[in-house]
C-alpha cells in the first residue's frame, strides 16, 4: 500500500509545486490576474456598479449569482445538521456508528480508553449536581482568566463586526466577515457564560426567519431587479441610489443570516 | 524579501498539514490545525486579500475549531488504530 500512497502524493504534489513555482512575483504589473478580466473589473467597476468597494462589486454585481447560491448552500449545511438525530448519548454508546470498514461495532462499546472513562465520570457528576447545565461547560470549570478575557473583548469584536459591515463599502470586509465575526463572538460567549445565556441572544420566535433572511433577501432583491430592469438579480445600471440600497440589503442580510446559522450549529452541536 | 516569507510560510503550511494528518491525537490535531488556518490568514494577507484573510481568522481559526472541539468532547479523543 505505502509505495501507492507515495506515488499518488507525488502525483498531486508535483503539480502544486510546479505551479507555485511558476506564480509571477508580487506586483509584476503584467501578472495574468491584472490584465484578463480583473483589470475590466477595475477600470468600469465603480461606474457601472455604484460600489466603492470593488470586492463587494464582484460578489454582489458581477457573480451575484454565486453569491446567492453560497448564501444557499450555508443556509443548506444548517438544514443537513438540523436533519440529524438528537439527544443520542455522549459517551457510553456514542462512537456507536464507526465508518464502514473499520472494526466491528461492538467493539467499540467495550472497555473505552482511560480519559474516555474518567471523563464520562465527570460528566455523570455534574448531571447529578445539575440536570440542564451544557456538558461542555460543566466538564471543566471556565477558567476566570479566560471568562474575564472574553467578557471583556466580546463586546469591542461585536463592534468590529459591526464596523466592517457598515464600512465594507470602503475597507475591506462585508457581510460574510461580519457575519464569521459575530458567530465567533457568539459562540466565545456561549463557552464561556453557558449556551443557555448565548441561546438567549437569538430569540427562538426569530429563529426561523433568521436563518433564512440570506436566501430570502437574495430572492426579494433579485425579484426587485427583475422587476426593474427586466434580468434576474439585475441592477439598475444608471441609478447608483436603488444600486447601493440593494446592495446594502443583501449585506446586512448576509451578515444576519450568516451569523445566526454558524451560532445555530453551535447551539445545535452543544445541545 | 517577500519570496522568503512565502517560502517560509508555505514550509509552514506543509508542515502542520503533515502533522494534523499525523497525529493519533485528535486534540492535538485541532489545535494543529488552527495553526494552519493562522497561517493561512498570514498568507491571503500578504496576498493582498484582507477579506479572504479576516474570513479564514474568524472561520478557520475559530469557529471550525471550536466545532471541531465539541465534537471531540462528544466522542472520543484517540484516533481508532
Amino acid at each position: 500500500m505505502r509505495p501507492w500512497s507515495l506515488l499518488l502524493v507525488l502525483l498531486v504534489a508535483l503539480p502544486l509545486v510546479a505551479g507555485v513555482a511558476t506564480l509571477p512575483p508580487h506586483d509584476a504589473p503584467d501578472a495574468p490576474i491584472h490584465t484578463q478580466v480583473g483589470a475590466l473589473y477595475l477600470e468600469r467597476g465603480v461606474a457601472e456598479t455604484g460600489m466603492k468597494n470593488l470586492v463587494t462589486a464582484v460578489l454582489l454585481n458581477y457573480r451575484g449569482f454565486d453569491t446567492f447560491i453560497e448564501v444557499v448552500v450555508i443556509f443548506t449545511a444548517l438544514a443537513a445538521v438540523l436533519a440529524l438525530p438528537k439527544g443520542s448519548a455522549p459517551l457510553p454508546k456514542g462512537n456507536a456508528p464507526l465508518p464502514k470498514g473499520s472494526a466491528p461495532v461492538p467493539k467499540g462499546n467495550a472497555p473505552l480508553p482511560q480519559p474516555d472513562a474518567a471523563r464520562s465520570q465527570g460528566v455523570g457528576g455534574a448531571r447529578s449536581r445539575e440536570e440542564e447545565a451544557p456538558e461542555v461547560a460543566s466538564d471543566v470549570p471556565v477558567s476566570p482568566v479566560v471568562r474575564f478575557v472574553v467578557r471583556l473583548l466580546a463586546p469591542f469584536i461585536a463592534m468590529f463586526a459591526v464596523a466592517m459591515l457598515f464600512r465594507g463599502h470602503i475597507t475591506p470586509g462585508g457581510g460574510f466577515q461580519a457575519a464569521a465575526v459575530f458567530a465567533a463572538v457568539f459562540i466565545a460567549l456561549g463557552l464561556v457564560l453557558g449556551q443557555d445565556r448565548a441561546a438567549r441572544l437569538v430569540p427562538v420566535d426569530w429563529r426561523p426567519w433568521l436563518q433564512g433572511v440570506a436566501p430570502l433577501a437574495f430572492a426579494l432583491v433579485a425579484w426587485i431587479g427583475w422587476r426593474l430592469t427586466g434580468a434576474f438579480l439585475g441592477y439598475p445600471i444608471d441609478d447608483h441610489t436603488v444600486q447601493e440600497a440593494m446592495g446594502f440589503v443583501l449585506e446586512i442580510a448576509i451578515a444576519v443570516g450568516g451569523g445566526v446559522v454558524l451560532a445555530r450549529i453551535f447551539l445545535e452541536m452543544e445541545t | 524579501m517577500s519570496d522568503l516569507f512565502d517560502i517560509v510560510m508555505l514550509a509552514l503550511l506543509i508542515a502542520t498539514a503533515v502533522t494534523v494528518a499525523r497525529a493519533r491525537d485528535l486534540l492535538a490535531a485541532v489545535v494543529i490545525f488552527s495553526m494552519y488556518s493562522l497561517t493561512m490568514t498570514l498568507v491571503w494577507q500578504h496576498r493582498g486579500a484582507p477579506d479572504v484573510a479576516m474570513t479564514e481568522a474568524a472561520v478557520g481559526a475559530g469557529v471550525t475549531t471550536v466545532l471541531f472541539l465539541i465534537t471531540i468532547a462528544r466522542t472520543t479523543r484517540r484516533e481508532k488504530p
